[in-house]
């Protein structure tokens, strides 16, 4: 998403600084790992480019989207799909997008029959694409709601701006509903089991942003609470707003009970997509001017930082980190989506980062995608 | 410049066997699995096939014997049904008199051709450096200039050549690998021919032709019949997910796509494959016809027909166009096929006692700007015991020297091999020539070509499979499409299409 800050930050680096040296042993290395934070070039990814998440499926591939190119274009959004070894495999335009809006796709995540969960931006839907057929199908809508200011009230978005609905990231639920974060609106959907209308599940002013709006999703550990990044704050009265955060938000009975904080960035940050380890760490990609890769323990203590040098992005491989997107586990390395959103087509790419701990399987009950 | 690289065999049978029956059964079982490294069993050229197996590989070309290698090894019974007597499809070694092998057919490998390394790598085939120690030759008005580099240092050329090479580089990073019609300006560079493009936009005629030089040996073209996106794309592709496509990576010999050979010939890696899967590969078995049902697909061939429930087609297009169809083919995948012709090329080698060239510090490789050796390479074995220097006869040059008879079109080339290293090239110990033109189940070489208009209004049929047939082979890859590389990929990929729906 539009996620790179174009705000400037006075002074960031330099508090960055102060911020690299969380002391935490890393995991072991065993002698054929890679080092840990060894960053190569998992793929390019081929035009229209612009990764905003990387999905490693439980059949041993890699997917990912085409999301939105901020100069315009009028280029269908693909999905590609790649082997765990970075082997491009094929692709699958999207069919149905509104050419003439900002377009875009994320492959969010997986039913129980293997389909890929695609999240639309143009159309604000969702939908399903079978790789092994490449049949697409519609799995839910996601509607425009009215801005109703930060006190909020029913029907609405708690939201200083009145923007559309756009569907960023997505976990499954225990029983098979999809949890939905929406990047324009200040609200988290619930789309029924078997898909159709979402309906807001979580409305909540500290789901509004400054542009740059909820992000990252996934289902907590022990499976009873979602953990959700925001990358800015409009409605909170902060003297900062582009604060990002880290919310843990209990689910009891079905429905939200409450939003606690666990991590505050720093200002211009962005966090993004994340992966959790695990041992219950955080991999936290930051999308914004300090292009790192942050660790949280499972209490979102930041105990470390990649790379140690803020701005510049540099990891070792040829690409820098440019907007980091997400931080995907595969295997004992995460997969990081970059998508140069202000950059160039050179650094759209998937990069491998060894991180020498393995990922928490992503949560796929046996209902998710069937109707009841 | 230039490799011959593609590969796909074809199809081809007779009557079931129950030898060939409990093969299938074997495999079916899970005998074939892991590294398929079992005792090595010949394909077979009679006998029965099963009658029924998990799946069908059409083509013993690399593509197919990879995709059938990795249905096997997931436990799955396979066949492959290869048209002629032999695997490796467009890659084929020669024996010569001196008993040293050279290549008629794809030889190559360069960096980026991962998938080709690790398997050749894999089967025990080594590779050694193409030679290129000295002075490259430029021959131009029949006069014979010694240089360095990829293209020549002609003062009138260079300048054009050099604009021309940047702004393809440039363009072809706007072409997707995997699906080229996407492309921002796909439908402006697939109205125009590469050769109306560089036309319009190269000063000195003499750049035209000194493109001949890359053009005829690495498509069997010389670019009019092939559009600008789809020249865009080949370059976009000769490279690998980490590393961009280059005109340079495409045409140059050290670091480029000519930069090594396989020790024993290329040849060895299609052997070692079908060796290792046994008698599951079937030979004399053109495939005749693909019939679909509601739950199987019947391919019939001349050694009898056999149910199975995925078919991968591993054929040039085509080849696949020459099979009959129940049903029939969807509109848009015919004509797809039926706009995919092969290019025209023949390989032509002599061989001498010596490689005498490089005792003048000459690396073999030459240039000309006229004659039946637009472009040569030296094509000695590993271990240099006789010498050999190959030709590349494509395209417009293959019109004119193709259709000679044996005895002119060979002292056409050894005249040429001369301009380049001299008269003693006028005395080989041996004379070795291929036409692909001439191979009824490739019909010509080295790679498909897509003309103007097809890539963006049937491009996006290429691997989308049609019902219960998958489509592998060289020219369905999105790398190194038109090399043995894409032909592993190719065929990988469609084994995994398959195995996911098995």
């Amino acid at each position: 998403m539009r996620k790179r800050a174009t705000l400037v930050i006075a002074g960031i680096a330099a508090a960055m600084g102060t911020l690299s040296a969380f002391g935490i042993a890393a995991p072991a290395q065993s002698a054929a790992e890679r080092p840990r934070w060894d960053t190569r070039v998992f793929s390019r990814v081929p035009n229209p480019g612009y990764p905003a998440f990387v999905y490693a499926h439980p059949n041993g591939r890699v997917y990912a989207g085409s999301y939105t190119n901020p100069k315009g274009d009028s280029v269908r959004s693909r999905v590609f799909e790649w082997t765990a070894g970075g082997t491009l495999q094929r692709s699958w335009t999207v069919p149905g997008q509104d050419l003439s809006q900002a377009h875009g796709v994320q492959v969010a995540t997986s039913d129980a029959r293997g389909r890929l969960v695609l999240l639309e931006k143009s159309t604000s839907r969702a939908l399903m694409l079978d790789p092994r057929t490449g049949r697409f199908t519609r799995y839910a809508t996601f509607r425009d709601l009215p801005a109703c200011g930060a006190d909020g009230g029913k029907g609405c978005s708690p939201s200083v701006l009145d923007k559309p609905a756009i569907p960023n990231f997505a976990a499954w639920g225990r029983n098979g509903e999809l949890y939905v974060t929406d990047y324009g609106q200040a609200v988290i959907w619930r789309v029924p089991p078997g898909g159709g209308k979402a309906r807001v599940w979580l409305a909540d002013r500290r789901l509004d942003g400054v542009e740059f709006g909820t992000t990252g999703m996934l289902l907590a550990p022990g499976r009873r609470a979602l953990l959700v990044t925001q990358q800015t704050s409009a409605g909170l009265g902060e003297a900062n707003t582009t604060t990002g955060k880290l919310y843990r938000i209990p689910i009891r009975s079905g429905r939200p009970a409450g939003m606690r904080l666990m991590w505050e960035s720093l200002p211009g940050e962005l966090p993004d997509g994340f992966g959790v380890a695990r041992s219950g760490r955080i991999y936290v990609a930051n999308a914004g001017l300090t292009a790192q890769i942050v660790v949280l323990g499972p209490d979102g203590e930041e105990l470390e930082r990649f790379p140690e040098t803020p701005v510049t992005g540099e990891n070792g491989s040829e690409i820098p980190f440019d907007t980091p997107s997400s931080a995907t586990f595969l295997g004992r390395r995460i997969l990081v989506a970059n998508q140069s959103f202000l950059g160039t087509g050179e650094n759209h790419a998937v990069l491998d980062v060894a991180v020498n701990e393995r990922g928490r399987p992503t949560f796929i009950p046996r209902s998710a995608g069937r109707s009841r | 410049m230039v490799s011959t690289g593609s590969t796909t065999g074809t199809a081809g049978s007779t009557t079931v066997s129950r030898r060939g029956l409990l093969g299938g059964m074997t495999l079916g079982a899970g005998v074939l699995t892991g590294n398929l490294a079992r005792p090595a069993e010949a394909t077979t050229r009679q006998g029965g096939l099963p009658r029924r197996v998990d799946v069908v590989v059409v083509g013993g070309g690399l593509s197919g014997l990879v995709a059938a290698r990795r249905v096997a090894s997931a436990g799955r019974s396979v066949l492959v049904l290869e048209a002629r007597d032999r695997v490796g499809g467009r890659i084929l070694n020669h024996n010569l008199r001196s008993g040293a092998v050279i290549e008629s057919g794809g030889a190559f490998v360069g960096p980026t051709q991962d998938h080709l390394l690790a398997l050749a790598k894999e089967l025990g085939v080594k590779t050694f450096k193409q030679y290129a120690v000295g002075d490259n030759v430029y021959v131009s008005n029949g006069q014979a200039t010694r240089y360095q580099g990829t293209v020549p240092p002609d003062p009138l050329i260079l300048p054009d050549a050099a604009q021309l090479i940047t702004r393809i580089n440039e363009m072809s990073k706007e072409v997707p690998v995997d699906a080229p019609w996407a492309a921002p300006k796909a439908q402006e560079w697939d109205a125009t021919s590469f050769h109306e493009w560089v036309e319009e936009n190269s000063v000195n005629p003499g750049v035209r032709n000194l493109l001949l030089s890359y053009l005829q040996p690495t498509f069997g073209s010389d670019g009019r019949d092939m559009s600008l996106l789809f020249l865009l794309w080949y370059i976009a592709q000769s490279g690998n997910e980490r590393n961009h496509g280059t005109f340079e990576r495409s045409s140059d010999t050290s670091g480029g796509a000519q930069d090594s050979r396989f020790v024993g010939g290329s040849g060895l890696i299609p052997q070692r494959l079908a060796r290792r899967l046994g008698d599951i590969v079937a030979l004399d078995a053109a495939v005749r016809r693909i019939e679909q049902r509601s739950d199987r697909v019947v391919v019939t061939s001349d050694r009898g027909s056999v149910t199975a429930k995925r078919v991968i087609v591993a054929t040039p297009p085509a080849t696949a166009l020459s099979m009959d169809w129940f049903p029939f083919l969807p509109p848009k995948k015919m004509q797809l096929l039926q706009r995919m012709p092969m290019g025209q090329l023949m390989k032509c080698d002599a061989v001498y006692r010596t490689p005498f060239w490089r005792k003048d510090g000459l690396t073999g490789m030459g240039v000309c700007d006229s004659g039946a050796v637009r472009i040569s390479f030296d094509n000695s074995p590993a271990d240099a015991s006789v010498g050999v220097l190959l030709a590349f006869i494509g395209g417009s040059t293959w019109e004119r020297y193709g259709v000679r008879s044996r005895a002119a079109r060979r002292t056409a080339v050894l005249e040429g091999f001369a301009k380049v290293v001299g008269p003693e090239a006028l005395n080989p110990i041996e004379y070795v020539e291929h036409d692909w033109t001439h191979e009824r189940w490739t019909m010509g070489g080295p790679v498909a070509l897509l003309g103007t208009g097809t890539t963006t209004s049937f491009g996006h049929t290429i691997r989308r499979p049609f019902r219960r047939v998958h489509w592998a082979g060289t020219e369905t890859s999105t790398y190194w499409s038109g090399y043995m590389d894409g032909a592993v990929r190719a065929g990988d990929r469609a084994a995994r299409e398959v195995l996911e729906l098995l």
